[in-house]
């Protein structure tokens, strides 16, 4: 009796499964979309359902009484409503979901900026392409050269940005500043940047406009993320025409440890291919560099990388002063740096960023017998706290301090006094991003700045905005007020300066298609407060004062197609710039000499599967750029030629772990001049001697050969090329 | 009587606690089953949505991640879709994953998916990825592999690995072919812990196998 109660029991649970109820609905976003695909269940059941492609949903359920329904969408918010259930069929109000704002599908700001990543979406260019994306050869910033709103200045090589001097751009390794980002080398000469692009994965490039985060740098801020933690030991030996590195890369469950050599020397190569600048002792370079990485933590991560180079190189030549002499330059740099960053969460929605770099830089000029030494020595550290408010309010807030001293002895006695003098600058900066929907967001900010050698603070406010004009396409809008110290020359000299200033309008328009993009900006910059000074007697400088201006303003476009060409992408890329100043010692507005009007670069990129190779072919072509001849009465009123240059290469792949590269810059064989240079007095005459401003040769050839052993032959540095 | 309340509410509890997992594995099973008829992604997106869930009420079972984390994978590899949408779909199968490596640290499946995972996103872009993600992937397979050498999928995701990159470079695909071979025939000998555990790839490694011998 007792058991067929159990039975009974056992049965009548079951039983009550059976009663099917139906609920039904419809799903859409905010603007009444339907959403295809949702989510529909009921909390803590088994029972669930999925919407169709009109967004209604049909779920059937056995349970009853107060339940809750939820509902889950990509990209939205989870929906909860409460419901009673009686058993029978019911229709429920149509379900409207709220978007989510998050980094992956809201809208960026743009004005201004490109970005580089691997998950990033409005990325411009990947971290590949800063390497294959050139005629030079893995440089960082002849990899930027190709974007718009650059200008190619040859006989610099350095970033010239939007009307902006090269100085006027800063570069930040993992949030620190790079004080010395250059390699050094003889006056008229391009240098390169000192870090291999395959060091980084992400990088941030603004051309204006940027977040209060930066400051510092009145045109331009490269920031560069290094790569996260390896997760394979590995070998690696690079071969190339001019010289070799070796490296190796050893990995633990939450750590790694990275070291590299490596020794260049162009000599050889020097001798067998004609070069215009005649070497006494040709460029060569002696250097290592070493990495660590650890996890902290759940999210943290603690990051150090350290290096050390020397390079030397001495030149011989022609005396403009004295004709028919010669002398020589010779010039010995050494660097030193290194940095650390931890990053990680502290609590939940809240990340702290510390950070700290170290620069020492020295240059030893030789002019003969006449000795000059530059050195600087330079710190920086920085504090960050990003805090997640809710997902449409995010601030961050964070304060630096950076330290430079900076020398130079020179054997002219007048200058012995003042040969070097040490800045503190201390700044703080305060940042808000509001998300009125997915498809707005605006970023306010501040950041101030004070420096003790100068005394004198600033302030500047920076604001930016985008907004999601349809599915692909959206405008962006920035505005800010930008500082910077005056130049190392100048501040050696006196510290009675101020800040220089410059005030940015960017208006962009981008559209990102799936494989194509479009990106359009016009701005306006305004200078104010530069540095200005006359000429007094001993080519000294006198009344340095701020009185210098100017302005930029100008059209970029970029055109980047990876969908017509199968197995092919190209870029096109071109600037448009009017720019004037009245700086230093021009004798009124003139244009300066590192803008050309107009800049033109097409890349094509094409992968032949069959030869498992890659060929990038680059052509770049740039307007004649303004100089100052002293022999003719208007300042800066001539004109260099214009700049063509077509510069190719090939990877090839011949096995999985080693790669062989070719790359010939100039091709063609196209002449380059970059204006003249002048003797610093009149002869007897009284016309200033000149001479042409070449590039180091007609034409660049650069061979290499990359091998890596692991222990997985998976690896290789296909991602060198590829 | 007293004792007999007691054996009856036992047997009750036990019921009902058996009942529960009972549950578990015909809802898992039922789900499961729709697999083979899936093709288009609002049927992927369906099975997914099931497998949200049963995780949901499951919250220390890992299969059901997994599962859900398949589909969005599948999804993901489906290259008649923008990379954009097929970027949403992998990060969602990122999110199962990462829950499930929390709960499974010892599974050997646990990191085959997170392998297969890397594998998506890698494709969507390789040469973009590649040199961030190539490496991830041989180290979740090598993970999977140091828990359970013999797992069939993780040795079917290398062979492909190694396959694929044999062709590209046009280097002897026989010792590979042997390798598919060997995999194919040890396929059954390999012991699932349940029936609702993994046990695609044997059809894959049937392709593999086959277009060897053409």
């Amino acid at each position: 009796m007792k058991y067929s109660l159990l039975f009974c029991l056992l049965f009548l649970i079951p039983a009550s499964l059976f009663a099917q109820g139906i609920i039904s609905g419809v799903v859409t976003d905010n603007r009444g979309e339907a959403l295809i695909g949702a989510n529909i269940y009921i909390e803590g059941s088994y029972d669930g359902t999925t919407s169709n492609l009109e967004g209604d949903f049909i779920l059937e359920t056995s349970e009853i009484g107060e339940q809750i329904l939820n509902i889950e969408f990509i990209g939205f918010k989870k929906h909860r409503e409460k419901i009673s259930l009686t058993g029978g069929s019911m229709e429920l109000d149509p379900i409207k979901l709220d978007e989510e704002v998050n980094e992956l599908t809201a809208v960026t700001i743009t004005a201004g900026t490109f970005e580089a990543g691997d998950k990033k979406k409005s990325i411009a260019l990947s971290s590949i392409d800063m390497v294959t994306t050139d005629g030079s050869s893995g440089d960082v910033y002849g990899a930027l050269q190709a974007l718009p709103g650059t200008t190619t200045v040859g006989e610099s090589g350095k970033l010239f940005v939007k009307g902006g001097d090269s100085r006027e751009s800063k570069t930040y390794i993992d949030g620190t500043l790079v004080y010395v980002p250059y390699s050094s080398s003889s006056p008229n000469t391009s240098v390169r940047g000192r870090f291999s692009p395959f060091m980084f994965s992400g990088m941030m490039f603004s051309t204006g406009g940027y977040s209060a985060e930066f400051g510092q740098a009145l045109s331009s801020v490269l920031s560069l993320q290094t790569n996260a933690m390896p997760v394979q030991d590995q070998l690696n030996i690079s071969l190339l025409s001019v010289g070799a590195e070796l490296g190796g890369t050893k990995t633990w469950e939450n750590a790694s440890v990275a070291a590299s050599i490596g020794y260049n020397n162009l000599s050889p190569y020097m001798k067998l291919v004609p070069q215009y600048t005649s070497w006494k002792s040709e460029p060569q370079s002696f250097g290592g560099d070493m990495s660590f990485r650890l996890k902290t933590g759940k999210s943290g991560m603690f990051k150090f990388y350290g290096s050390a180079n020397r390079s030397s190189l001495t030149t011989i030549e022609e005396s403009l002063d004295h004709p028919g002499t010669t002398f020589n330059y010779k010039l010995v740099n050494d660097n030193q740096f290194f940095n650390t960053s931890w990053i990680g969460e502290i609590r939940k929605n809240w990340i702290l960023t510390t950070a700290f770099s170290f620069t020492n830089n020295q240059d030893r000029i030789a002019i003969d017998s006449l000795k000059i030494n530059e050195s600087l020595r330079g710190t920086h550290a920085k504090l960050s706290l990003k805090h997640k408010v809710s997902d449409r309010l995010r601030i961050l807030a964070g304060t630096e301090w950076y330290a430079k001293t900076f020398g130079m002895e020179y054997p002219l006695a007048e200058l012995q006094e003042a040969s070097t003098y040490t800045n503190n600058t201390l700044t703080g900066f305060f940042e808000a991003e509001i998300y009125a929907s997915s498809r707005f967001i605006t970023r306010v900010g501040t950041r101030f700045e004070y420096s003790d050698y100068l005394n004198r603070s600033s302030l500047a406010p920076r604001i930016s905005t985008a907004y999601k004009i349809a599915k692909r396409s959206q405008v962006s809008l920035a505005y800010g007020w930008f500082f910077q110290d005056p130049d190392n020359d100048y501040l050696l000299y006196s510290n009675s300066l101020d800040f220089e200033r410059a005030d940015h309008y960017t208006f962009n328009y981008l559209m990102n298609g799936d494989k194509r993009m479009l990106r359009t900006e016009v701005y306006y910059k305004k200078y104010s407060k530069l540095v200005k000074y006359g000429i007094g007697e001993n080519q000294q400088y006198s009344f340095v004062n701020n009185l210098g201006d100017g302005y930029a303003y100008g059209l970029d476009f970029f055109w980047r197609d990876r969908k017509s060409i199968k197995n092919g992408e190209y870029w096109i890329s071109y600037s448009y710039i009017e720019s004037i100043r009245d700086y230093l010692d021009y004798p009124g507005e003139a244009v300066h000499n590192f803008t050309s009007k107009h800049n033109l670069t097409l890349i094509y990129k094409h992968w032949f599967d069959s030869l498992r190779s890659q060929l990038g072919v680059n052509f770049s072509i740039a307007s004649p750029r303004h100089y100052n001849d002293p022999n003719k009465d208007v300042f800066n009123g001539e004109k260099s030629m214009a700049y063509h240059s077509l510069n190719i290469n090939w990877s090839y792949l011949p096995k999985q772990n080693v790669i062989i590269y070719a790359s010939v810059s100039n091709l063609l064989g196209s002449e380059q001049q970059f204006g003249y240079k002048y003797a610093s007095v009149p002869d007897e005459s009284g016309t200033y001697r000149s001479a042409p401003i070449l590039p180091g040769a007609k034409r660049w050839f650069l061979i290499g050969c990359f091998i890596t052993l692991s222990k997985d032959k998976e690896i290789n540095q296909l991602d060198k090329i590829n | 009587m007293k004792r007999t309340t007691l054996l009856l509410s036992a047997l009750l509890i036990a019921t009902v606690v058996m009942g529960g997992n009972e549950k578990y594995y015909q809802k898992m099973g039922e789900t499961l089953r729709k697999f083979a008829s899936c093709s288009s992604v609002e049927d992927f997106q369906d099975l997914a949505n099931q497998f949200h869930v049963i995780a949901n009420m499951e919250t220390k079972e890992w299969l059901p991640l997994y599962y859900e984390a398949h589909c969005y994978v599948i999804m993901g590899f489906m290259d008649h879709l923008e990379a954009g949408v097929r970027d949403g779909y992998l990060e969602r199968a990122s999110v199962s994953i990462e829950k499930m490596v929390e709960i499974a640290p010892d599974e050997a499946e646990v990191y085959v998916m997170k392998a297969f995972y890397h594998t998506g996103y890698m494709v969507i872009n390789p040469p973009g990825r590649s040199m961030s993600t190539s490496p991830l992937i041989s180290a979740a397979i090598a993970r999977a592999l140091a828990i359970e050498p013999n797992n069939p999928r993780a040795l079917f995701l290398r062979i492909s690995n190694e396959m694929g990159t044999a062709s590209f470079f046009g280097s002897d695909t026989a010792p590979i072919c042997e390798k598919a071979l060997e995999l194919l025939e040890s396929w059954d000998s390999y012991k699932r812990k349940s029936p609702i555990h993994p046990s695609w790839g044997k059809g894959e490694t049937e392709g593999i196998v086959k277009r060897c011998g053409q």
